[in-house]
């Protein structure tokens, strides 16, 4: 695969969708810290907003409402890059440093870098990049700015509930496992760096019960691209092959500019 | 009697010349977006975003010429006879050494079937294109589709076109010729394309 990542100091976040009340306030905290600006939404009749992630909104709660009778009930999905292990926008990104993977195994962007070609939002299994004014990547990045100086993400640090945790990833998914919980993501894409432990299937909440990069992705970076360079190769080998051997087709002239009289 | 006889005029050179360059061109600035092992070709154009641009660019010319040349190709490349059948069965005499007679027409059905692939392979690349051009304006599928069919038909055709260089070059002494002066031998025209040449020498 390619990429550096050590699964024992690799960090990430504990997601405990039952504890989520949807307050939102990590929403609110992720644009303070990554100074994103505030969009207009449109109210389509439910609370929940807004009602996708965007250039500007890195993360946001999903609410999924269900009727039984005359009770209403909710559930709270915190949507955001998953920082996979094996990372379909990594995979793909032709220009090195635009999409990485940092120390803490978190997949991180640089703005800079990017050369707005997109591949990454095919690429990535969870639908997450988005495009801006800019015409740049950008997603959550984990609070790199934050981590790296030893501070906890401002979403997680923000949530009242628990809900979002951070810290070393096998030690929160070691945590969630002795509570009995189910968990999300930690094996699938060589283990999500957000795991969640939910109280329902993925489907409820719109994962796929078994991420995988997609197929024709899959295809297009790890059997055509190989065996294209094979093939380039292979096809000027074969040409010099049959030169030195078979030989070029000449034709019999006395008066022509090809030197000596060929084989044929 | 001159030596030569006129196989290209001017104008299908000037096409063909245009769909080399900016096939090229192309293969230039796509080798970096082809794999992270080619960021270096980036450079030759001042950097990924200029790279790409240069591709889009290339792209629209390569497209239009490509087909224009397809289209003035296809009443000559879509028509298998008898004596093409032949030709297939020994592969054109290129895999062995003896001296090899078939009655071909103005193209050989290898060209017919590398015109035709270019053809075919020029549409297709040019709607993925576009595809992967405007990506957040398809399906995510349309566009993931794409990318995997346009490297798949970059793969053909430059392995095809490895090919044609060769034959053209090389592996066929004369055949340049047609494509630089826009007239061949008379000795090459009866070997290479004895039908052909019965044609137009017949009328002159
Ligand atoms: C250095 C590069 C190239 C050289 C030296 C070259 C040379 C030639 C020559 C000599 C012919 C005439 C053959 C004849 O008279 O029978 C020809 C035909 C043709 N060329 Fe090229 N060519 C080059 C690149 C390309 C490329 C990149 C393409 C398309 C992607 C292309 C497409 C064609 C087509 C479609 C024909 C019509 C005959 C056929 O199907 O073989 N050529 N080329
Ligand atoms: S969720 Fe998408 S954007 Fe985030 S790391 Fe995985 S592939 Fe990349
Ligand atoms: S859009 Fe930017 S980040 Fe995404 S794959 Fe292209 S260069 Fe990489
Ligand atoms: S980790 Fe940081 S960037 Fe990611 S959603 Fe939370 S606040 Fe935003």
């Amino acid at each position: 695969m390619g990429e550096n990542l050590n699964q024992a100091t690799r960090k990430g976040f504990l997601v405990d969708s039952s504890r989520c009340i949807g307050c939102r306030a990590c929403q609110v905290a992720c644009k303070q810290w990554n100074k994103l600006p505030a969009e207009k939404t449109v109210n389509k009749g439910n609370i929940e907003n807004p009602r996708d992630l965007t250039p500007v909104l890195y993360n946001r709660i999903k609410f999924i409402e269900s009727v039984d009778g005359d009770k209403v009930s909710w559930k709270f999905f915190s949507e955001r890059c998953l920082h996979c292990g094996e990372a379909g926008c990594i995979k793909v990104c032709p220009s090195p440093g635009a999409l990485y993977r940092n120390s803490d195994g978190v997949v991180v962007f640089n703005k800079e870098k990017c050369i707005s070609c997109k591949y990454c939002v095919s690429a990535c299994p969870f639908n997450v990049p988005r495009y801006g004014e800019d015409d740049k990547v950008a997603k959550c990045d984990l609070c790199h700015s934050r981590i790296t100086g030893g501070m906890v993400p401002a979403c997680a640090k923000t949530c009242p509930t628990g809900c979002l945790t951070y810290g070393n990833r096998s030690a929160l998914i070691a945590k969630a496992k002795a509570a009995k919980k189910t968990l999300y993501g930690e094996t699938d894409l060589s283990g999500l760096g957000i795991v969640y432990a939910m109280d329902g299937s993925p489907e409820q909440f719109g994962l796929p019960a078994t991420p995988s990069i997609p197929l024709s992705i899959f295809l297009w970076k790890d059997v055509i691209k190989p065996l294209g360079i094979l093939g380039f190769w292979g096809s000027i080998g074969a040409m010099l092959l049959h030169y030195v051997t078979i030989g070029p087709k000449r034709i019999d002239d006395d008066d022509s500019d090809e030197k000596g009289v060929g084989h044929e | 009697m001159s030596k030569y006889v006129e196989r290209f005029q001017t104008p299908e050179r000037v096409l063909h010349w245009i769909v080399t360059v900016s096939f090229f061109t192309l293969l230039l600035s796509g080798l970096g977006l082809y794999s992270r092992l080619f960021t270096g070709y980036f450079n030759l154009f001042g950097g990924g975003v200029n790279a790409i641009l240069v591709h889009k660019t290339a792209g629209v010319i390569f497209f239009i010429s490509s087909i224009s040349l397809f289209l003035k190709h296809l009443k000559d490349i879509t028509k298998f006879d008898d004596d093409d059948r032949e030709w297939f069965k020994t592969q054109g005499g290129y895999l062995s050494k003896g001296e090899s007679h078939f009655n071909i027409g103005k193209y050989n059905p290898g060209q017919k079937i590398f015109a035709v692939y270019i053809g075919i392979a020029t549409m297709i690349l040019g709607t993925t294109g576009l595809f992967i051009w405007f990506p957040l304006f398809f399906p995510r599928w349309l566009v993931q589709l794409s990318l995997m069919t346009h490297g798949l038909m970059f793969v053909g055709s430059i392995m095809f076109v490895i090919v044609h260089i060769y034959l053209a070059t090389i592996g066929n002494p004369g055949t340049i010729d047609a494509m630089l002066y826009g007239t061949v031998r008379r000795k090459w025209a009866m070997k290479h394309h004895p039908k052909w040449y019965k044609e137009v020498s017949g009328g002159e």
